[in-house]
């Protein structure tokens, strides 16, 4: 029975992949937002309902719980609201996979649910309710539907295991004890010192969660494999996943950015590759302030993948896939495609022009033809000048960063160098280098990006038409905003 | 709660990005926030990180932290530095940088000393110093200096620690009753090297400040005068050789047949070995500072100190030829010009920054004045911006006028009956100008000059835009102008890195101060 379910799903995916491949992909869009708030509001009322506020116990203790289970609905309700990729490729495929697994195992909860987010970071994690989120972003840096049943398995294994929650209870009660209150009381009283000894009271808290979140990943990953041999799945990938999990944070490739095939020409002769270097610090100190997200954990830096591998190993009785695993289906790989144009699009659409042009232009070499990549090239650039222009360019270009892949930073100092004239020959030239010479646009992002090339290019007359042409064709489009809009652009920065 | 946390981080994950990796930083739990709270960090002429000097919370009963932020060019933060000092009584004067080491001079106003404590690049301490024969003008100066924030002009004085490549820092304080001057180097370890000071034994009133290190000198302007009381300065440059403190160059700035002359820069050019002097030229009945001046001059000394050419530039012939229609009508208006900086660009021309001011003549201060009333509530007003250029050749090849909204600046009683070269001065001073600084690279190829304008009258909410005026090698003038508005209680402007320059906002309510970083269009 379970393997005609699984044949016949294997069978729908396969077409929705032949449908799909006629057309070239587009990343999701609605103007719809209906869907992913009613979402919201059901998942935000679902961790509200799950986590019930213990009806004894000190006041105190209670107000704080209570809070905690507010900010937690209210979390989970912005991250569908906002980031919910509701498209009708990744959405069901990963969902398919999910409900396999649940299927699978009876002792799962049926309330369980999955929720796919545009977020591109490589990531996921299981929030109080019960929900998994899995990010978009995570999708291309798997190699099979197995590594990422895997990772659904261990999200799940830590909902059965109610980690969420029991840890949650057991930092409030701890956080409330008599004795940290009196330790509290008498660092306040001290007088003297009082916020190193809050920091070290801090920092013992954290360690101490460490301690627990290392407990929990042990026993999410051995239940996660159980519930991952219950599938029909292939268990051996679990250790490869993890594999794959440890590199997590690596680049994919470590090739440099064609910047001068691309933005250099007899136009613009810049040479990129000569981009000045940064310049040196005065400082020597060794270790530098880690930046909030180092800090934070991510699902590869849930403590010591090296060490899970190993316990996995012994849990798999050494029957454990290592090393790159071929592609072998061709779901998965369109999988895998179009979820690293929807990382594109989703940098984009967060304002972070210059990790959605470095994205595109990795993949570009590799899809010459893409029309959607070169119009994300497009309009990142036309973004980029208008937060030079109105002063916000610090605001959407990222500093440097040792922990960024070096081709980035590469790119990164190229569009530090960048002043507001230059973008009118990278623009010239990138077009010269990539026109496909359609002469119908293709879509709504085409359309976009031709206004936002001659408008870069200053062709004002070919602009205007192409302004006229998109607001009569996609009246309320998607890239109204940024391209006709009278106001200076908004940043991240500036929603705060 | 680490499950919570993630999420949140999911939620606004475009935030966290930008806010983590954006080159802007946002700090909290800020309580107050004043401008020198936070201070650039220069190495040669170009801004290389920034620190931010605040209290943290009591050590002990008489004993506050206080905490040293560093943040590199790209607000990055690099590290912090934790120092035991007495409680409230503890400031922040000056942070150096000579290239090898940071000094950073403090003062106690507690036991009424200062302070110097010198850390390596790693931040390492080197060494420190308790200076504690403070002359009563030195601590009179510092408290001056302290109310104004550290914008105090050289005429009023200043304790400054003077950065030194290769040798250390230099401090200068004040002798007698004002009368003299010394000047002190101590090592990157704080030890000190050498003293030099004005003859005890010598009747005139000696004040020096130093403008620039050299390859082997310290550049300074001494003024002279021969009484307290006295209006008659006389400015000579000197120079110092930075190993053994010994003065090399001590020549007058000469008064000429036709005029008087008053130094305004000093400095070296290393190409042709040559000493600069600039300053303004007055009649030669008149005083410099005391009455308006007739134009520019430029004097050119040899190493031995010998005169080699001089060359005038009056307002009204050479100036006025070039002025751009648009400017004619402001010096008709009465308005003068206040030098605000001087500089030589790597391409040998010479750029001098200044900008316009004027007294207002009040009907209530003129009536009280007929009335034998002694208070004077003249108002004055700034006006706009001039750039003079130089060709290499000193000849006066481009005059760049760049309006402003004029916007007020009140003088303090019995300025009606000031000069306008004093009264520059006095409302340089005050912090009443709206130049703010010129940024420069080390090459000296690029040069931005920032000024804020901004309706002052209706105050400064209605209108503020910082103003960018730069040049250089390009030989282009490029104007850029930054929107500063925004929600904060506080805004304060900074010098950055080549081509940016830095805005603080502080939020009140918040306790929340950002900092970011502003690419230029230039
Ligand atoms: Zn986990």
């Amino acid at each position: 029975m379970l393997r005609l379910l699984c044949l016949l799903l294997l069978y729908t995916a396969h077409v929705y992949s032949a449908v799909a491949q006629e057309k070239p992909y587009l990343p999701y869009y609605s103007n719809d937002t209906a869907r992913a708030y009613k979402l919201a509001v059901l998942h935000r009322s679902a961790v509200k309902a799950h986590l019930t506020v213990p009806k004894s116990g000190p006041k105190e203790y209670r107000e704080h719980y209570q809070e905690v289970v507010q900010e937690a609905a209210e979390d989970v309700f912005n991250s569908i609201r906002y980031s919910a990729l509701l498209d009708s490729e990744l959405e069901p495929y990963v969902q398919q996979v999910f409900n396999r697994i649940v299927q699978a195992n009876s002792q799962l909860p049926i309330s369980a649910k999955l929720i796919l987010t545009r977020n591109p970071e490589p990531n996921a994690h299981a929030v109080g309710n019960g929900t998994v989120m899995l990010n978009v972003g995570l999708l291309p840096r798997l190699e099979n539907e197995d590594q990422l049943a895997f990772i659904l398995c261990h999200e799940l294994a830590h909902v059965a295991c109610r980690h969420m929650e029991s840890s949650m209870q057991e930092q409030l009660t701890t956080l409330h004890s008599q004795e940290v209150k009196r330790e509290f009381r008498r660092i306040i009283n001290s007088e003297y010192n009082i916020s190193s000894k809050i920091k070290a009271l801090a920092l013992g808290f954290s360690l101490n969660n460490n301690y627990h979140s290392r407990r929990h990943e042990k026993q999410a990953d051995s239940l996660g494999y159980v519930l991952l041999t219950h599938t029909g799945y292939d268990a051996t990938q679990a250790y490869r996943a993890l594999q794959l999990l440890d590199t997590i944070d690596e680049p994919e490739t470590t090739a440099p950015l064609a910047l001068s095939a691309y933005f250099g020409c007899t136009a613009f002769p810049k040479l990129f590759e000569a981009a000045p270097t940064k310049p040196q610090s005065i400082f020597t100190v060794k270790a530098s302030e880690k930046t909030v997200l180092q800090t934070t954990d991510t699902l590869k830096s849930h403590p010591d993948c090296a060490k899970r591998m190993r316990f996995m190993s012994i849990l798999a009785q050494g029957r454990v896939a290592e090393g790159p695993q071929p592609l072998s289906s061709p779901v998965f790989a369109r999988i895998r495609q179009i979820s690293r144009l929807e990382v594109v699009q989703s940098w984009f659409d967060y304002d972070c022009y210059d990790h959605a042009l470095f994205e595109a232009l990795q993949l570009l070499p590799q899809q010459p033809q893409n029309t959607y990549l070169r119009s994300v090239v497009v309009l990142s650039l036309y973004a980029l000048r208008q937060h030079l222009q109105h002063h916000t360019y610090t605001e959407v270009v990222s500093n440097r960063s040792e922990q960024n892949p070096a081709s980035f930073n590469k790119l990164l100092l190229s569009l530090y160098d960048l002043r507001l004239e230059d973008f009118r020959g990278i623009s010239a030239c990138f077009a010269e280098k990539t026109s496909l010479d359609a002469t119908v646009p293709a879509d709504e992002y085409d359309l976009a990006a031709r206004y936002a090339a001659r408008a870069l290019t200053t062709e004002t007359t070919a602009a205007a038409a192409l302004k006229v042409q998109y607001q009569k064709q996609y009246a309320g489009g998607k890239f109204d905003k940024l391209l006709f809009s009278a106001q200076p652009p908004k940043t991240a920065a500036a929603h705060r | 709660m680490l499950c919570i946390k993630r999420a949140a981080l999911t939620a606004c994950f475009a935030l966290a990005t930008a806010a983590a990796f954006a080159q802007t930083k946002t700090l909290d739990g800020i309580e107050n926030m004043t401008r020198s709270a936070l201070s650039p960090i220069y190495a040669g002429n170009e801004v290389k990180g920034y620190l931010m000097f605040g209290r943290g919370d009591k050590a002990d009963r008489k004993t506050d932290n206080y905490v040293l932020d560093f943040y590199d060019q790209d607000l990055g933060k690099v590290s912090n530095i934790t120092i035991q000092k007495p409680a409230n009584r503890f400031t922040l004067l000056k942070n150096s940088f000579n290239g090898t080491a940071f000094a950073f001079y403090f003062c106690n106003l507690k036991d009424e000393t200062v302070e110097i404590e010198t850390y390596d690049t790693s931040l390492k301490k080197l060494g420190s110093k308790v200076i504690e024969d403070l002359s009563k003008v030195d601590k009179m100066i510092i408290q001056n200096q302290m109310k104004q924030g550290g914008e105090t002009s050289s005429v009023s004085g200043k304790m400054d620690l003077f950065p030194v490549p290769g040798h250390g820092f230099v401090r200068n304080s004040y002798t007698g009753m004002a009368k003299g001057y010394a000047l002190v180097m101590y090592d990157d370890n704080a030890k000190a090297k050498w003293r030099l000071a004005s003859d005890e034994k010598s009747k005139l009133y000696e004040m020096v400040s130093l403008t620039e290190a050299t390859d082997k000198y310290i550049l300074g302007i001494m003024m002279r005068r021969d009484g307290m009381l006295s209006k008659q300065v006389s400015s000579s440059m000197i120079a110092i050789n930075a190993a053994t403190g010994k003065k090399v160059l001590d020549v007058p700035v000469e008064t000429s047949k036709t005029e008087q002359l008053s130094l305004s820069s000093f400095t070296f050019d290393a190409e042709k070995r040559e000493f600069i002097a600039v300053g303004e030229y007055y009649k030669l009945d008149d005083k410099p500072f005391v009455n308006k001046s007739q134009g520019f001059f430029i004097k050119r000394f040899s190493e031995a100190g010998k005169a080699v050419s001089t060359k005038n530039y009056g307002w009204q012939k050479e100036v006025m030829a070039l002025m751009p229609a648009e400017a004619k009508a402001s010096l008709e208006d009465n308005y003068v010009n206040y030098t605000q900086s001087i500089v030589k660009g790597a391409n040998g021309k010479m750029y001098i920054v200044a900008e316009q001011f004027k007294i207002v003549g009040d009907g209530m201060g003129i009536a009280l004045r007929a009335m034998g009333g002694k208070v004077s509530v003249s108002k004055g007003k700034i006006g706009n911006m001039l750039v003079f250029e130089l060709d290499p050749e000193a000849k006066l090849s481009k005059v760049k006028f760049y309006q402003k909204d004029p916007s007020n600046a009140i003088l303090p009683p019995g300025s009606g009956l000031m000069s306008a070269g004093l009264l520059g001065h006095v409302i340089k001073s005050q912090g009443d100008f709206d130049y703010q600084f010129m940024q420069r690279n080390d090459a000296n190829t690029q040069f931005n000059v920032v000024y804020i304008n901004f309706d002052k009258e209706k105050g400064e909410d209605t209108k503020r835009v910082i103003g960018n005026i730069a040049f250089g090698d390009n030989g282009q003038y490029l104007e850029d102008k930054i929107n500063m508005a925004s929600a904060a209680n506080y805004s304060y402007l900074y010098p950055a890195k080549p081509g940016y320059v830095m805005i603080a906002d502080y939020y009140k309510k918040k306790n929340q101060l950002g900092m970011k970083l502003v690419k230029l269009n230039i």
